[in-house]
């Protein structure tokens, strides 16, 4: 049976490319949906895991750390790190900010940092060493073409941009500057009317004695300093990656259902033509005595040696495009190789792809075995 | 010619079914991509598009609203209520935060509104009133038909708690849903006194907006003024570009995979037609005209995909917010166009491998056995 379906495969090697690519492009299409998907989530926990803190200190009531505001005040900094196993609570502030140059405009998540909660992943250029200077995510720099030692205006205020990390979450380019930046922004420009609408203080990276137990301090913390909350960074990188599934979980299940709903019509398209070839080999078949359930079963090996070939065809595919996608938008991260989710897509894919291969079954069952002996 | 193609394509009606269902679905997935980014522009700029000032002050160097940062002084509302032309000055604050209701959590622009600013509120209520009590709130209908939350039910915001009095029509969108709560509450949330975020100024009938808002920003200081439509577009061509790149890289790897099932399927009715394009061609037939018989089998079929990716968009497609309510599809005639000249092209390039074959088809073949 593998062998007459192997065989089958290899009749038309033209035939049998062409079904491959068109079966991959299925493939590679749904990959990058899930992959899309899976790189926000991706994105929105390393942004937090990235700041490298043992706890996360944020207003009371603020559970996430993304497109919201958390305003600590500033006297509480000195409370928390009056609390027994706290080493350093580093300070860090998120201003939301609009770029725009040319009437374009982007959304850009600045964090201000001193001593911790700065730029991770720098790919050009150097950190921040004076309050000038600012550190802007890839996509940003290939958005308006910035290189360091560019000008980046916020507002009116002029900093240097020294380097370029690869920083984004939520589609949306992060940048750095250090606390001198901040002050000189809100003051020297036209930002602020009064610095006191301004959050000043959002987070605090807690630096724990690494003898310190984690949940200890937390509620220490909590109890000592009423004005705020603590929060591990994985549970923070959690919350928000949950905010990020309420947005992206509907609108990317449907378009996946839909990329699935097309591999399960092109394997059916494929294996019905095939079906419609080969129809008189089948009757010569069934004449020989084949069964249905035989014939059936040649069809499923075929259509899943067609999938064994074309899974990695599709995954290269993906490969490829994605590195496209990052190169040409750096703000969106395609996360194919999940282990559990590129499992889960393939087998979810191969499902339907067989659910595909099973509709034209039906003419095989139709199919006269006289049939073999007609016209030859 | 053309009624051989129609003939062998119509003999097939299952690839032929099976080929334009395909082709459909990956118009309809550029179609619903494009369509989901675009209804999420469009809502981002829901609250703008609705309250309609003449004229929106902000403070310098703020040009929007979605993501951005705004602080004016109170003084300030009140300078420019006195300038000519200035029939009504509403102030609002404004901050971008997550709401929790239970277990229930979402991302959502906050208006704080002050007691007798009802024409910057909700623009249509179905359900319950408008705050008029602190730690009152109005959240959208579609919210509350996901979550189960409803009228007198409570949700927080940072540390307070508000109870829902009223639901709002037109307020959702997954990205930024619209919540009005008091404004003296969102102030103590805000930490901020003396301030407002945005100015929704009215002009006077026969003053021109455009001048209002120059006047605005040379007379007040320290602040920026902008029109209804610089404002609201600002906002949409900003929350359209964050989507652009991913929709124009989908577009093509969809195209390209509709390229191939037409090819896919050209290819399949030439090979089983192979002994009847020999004979064709053994009559003497050129190979133009059993090319352009190729690419006109070819766009048949793109067309039948074209033509059902067209329907759904058109018929299914509006239907789809009534099973999953919190998504905001936008289908626009420019996409449905641009999808057309898509398909144009896939025809061509399907026809391209079987077009390949029959030139190189032998006419010999016609007398094989």
């Amino acid at each position: 049976m593998f062998l007459l379906a192997w065989r089958q495969v290899l009749l038309d090697p033209l035939r049998t490319v062409l079904t491959a690519v068109a079966l991959g492009s299925v493939i590679a299409v749904i990959l990058i949906l899930v992959g899309f998907e899976q790189g926000q989530y991706y994105q929105l926990k390393q942004i937090v895991l990235n700041r490298k803190a043992d706890l996360i200190v944020t207003q009371a009531g603020v559970s996430n750390f993304i497109a919201v505001r958390s305003s600590i005040p500033q006297l509480a900094r000195a409370e928390v790190e009056a609390v027994k196993g706290v080493i350093n609570a580093h300070p860090v502030t998120a201003i939301p900010v609009i770029y725009n140059r040319n009437n374009v405009r982007t959304p850009v998540y600045v964090l201000v940092y001193d001593t911790w909660g700065g730029p991770s992943s720098i790919i050009q250029g150097r950190e921040i060493t004076s309050g000038k200077e600012i550190v802007i995510d890839a996509s940003l720099a290939k958005k308006y073409g910035i290189n360091p030692g560019d000008s980046f205006y916020v507002t009116d205020f002029e900093f240097k941009v020294v380097g370029i990390t690869q920083e984004a979450a939520f589609m949306m380019p992060f940048a750095f500057i250090n606390y001198d930046g901040m002050l000189d922004l809100f003051i020297e420009s036209e930002i602020a009317p009064d610095l006191s609408t301004f959050p000043l203080l959002s987070y605090m990276l807690v630096e724990l004695d690494p003898a310190a137990d984690r949940q200890s301090v937390a509620r220490q913390i909590e109890l000592h300093v009423p004005s705020v909350d603590v929060i591990t960074p994985g549970q923070l990188a959690q919350n928000d990656v949950n905010m990020g599934k309420v947005f992206f979980k509907p609108i990317m299940g449907l378009l996946v259902s839909i990329g699935y709903i097309i591999g399960m019509l092109v394997v059916g398209l494929i294996m019905y033509a095939d079906i419609r070839a080969r129809i008189k080999s089948f009757a010569v078949l069934k004449a020989l005595g084949f069964s249905f359930g035989r014939l059936f079963l040649v069809v499923l090996i075929q259509s899943s040696l067609l999938l064994v070939i074309t899974i990695p065809i599709g995954t290269l595919l993906a490969l490829g495009v994605s590195v496209f996608i990052e190169t040409m938008s750096p703000a969106y991260f395609i996360r194919l190789f999940d282990p559990v989710i590129f499992l889960q897509t393939l087998m979810t894919f191969f499902v339907f792809a067989v659910i595909g291969a099973l509709i034209p079954v039906r003419t095989i069952q139709r199919t006269d075995p006289m049939l073999a002996f007609q016209d030859i | 010619m053309f009624k051989w193609t129609w003939k062998s394509l119509s003999s097939q009606r299952g690839t032929l079914a099976g080929s334009a269902l395909g082709i459909a679905f990956t118009f309809i997935l550029v179609i619903f991509f494009d369509a989901v980014w675009r209804g999420e522009s469009v809502q981002i700029v829901s609250y703008p598009d609705h309250v309609k000032p003449d004229v929106w002050v902000m403070q310098s160097g703020v040009g929007n609203m979605h993501m951005a940062m705004s602080f004016v002084w109170d003084w300030k509302a009140d300078q420019i209520a006195k300038m000519p032309g200035v029939k009504r000055v509403t102030p609002i604050l404004y901050m971008t935060s997550v709401v929790s209701a239970g277990k229930h959590r979402m991302f959502a622009f906050i208006v704080g509104l002050l007691p007798d600013a009802k024409r910057a509120g909700p623009w249509k209520l179905t359900a319950g009133r408008h705050i008029g009590n602190p730690q009152e709130a109005v959240i959208p209908d579609v919210f509350s038909k996901i979550t189960g939350i409803g009228i007198g039910d409570q949700l927080r915001i940072v540390d307070k708690s508000f109870t829902v009095v009223g639901l709002s029509s037109g307020t959702y969108s997954s990205a930024n849903s619209v919540l009005f709560v008091p404004f003296a509450d969102l102030e103590e949330i805000l930490s901020s006194s003396g301030t407002y975020s945005y100015l929704l100024v009215d002009a006077k009938e026969g003053t021109d907006p455009n001048d209002l808002a120059k006047r605005i920003r040379d007379q007040v200081e320290k602040v920026n003024a902008l029109t209804q439509k610089e404002f609201v577009s600002n906002d949409l061509s900003m929350a359209k570009q964050m989507g652009v790149g991913i929709i124009v890289i989908m577009t093509a790897i969809c195209s390209a995979l509709a390229a191939l099932i037409v090819g896919f399927t050209s290819y399949s009715l030439v090979i089983r037609r192979r002994r009847e394009i020999a004979i064709i061609k053994a009559l003497g037939i050129g190979n133009d005209k059993i090319l352009i018989s190729v690419i006109v089998q070819s766009g048949i079929l793109t067309f039948i995909g074209f033509i059902m990716a067209m329907l759904f968009a058109l018929f299914v497609m509006p239907a789809v917010p009534l099973l999953l309510p919190q998504l905001t599809l936008a289908v626009s005639t420019p996409a449905l166009f641009q999808i057309g000249l898509i398909a144009l092209v896939v025809a061509v390039l399907g026809a391209l491998i079987p077009a390949w074959f029959v030139s190189r088809l032998d006419p010999a073949t016609a007398f094989h056995i």
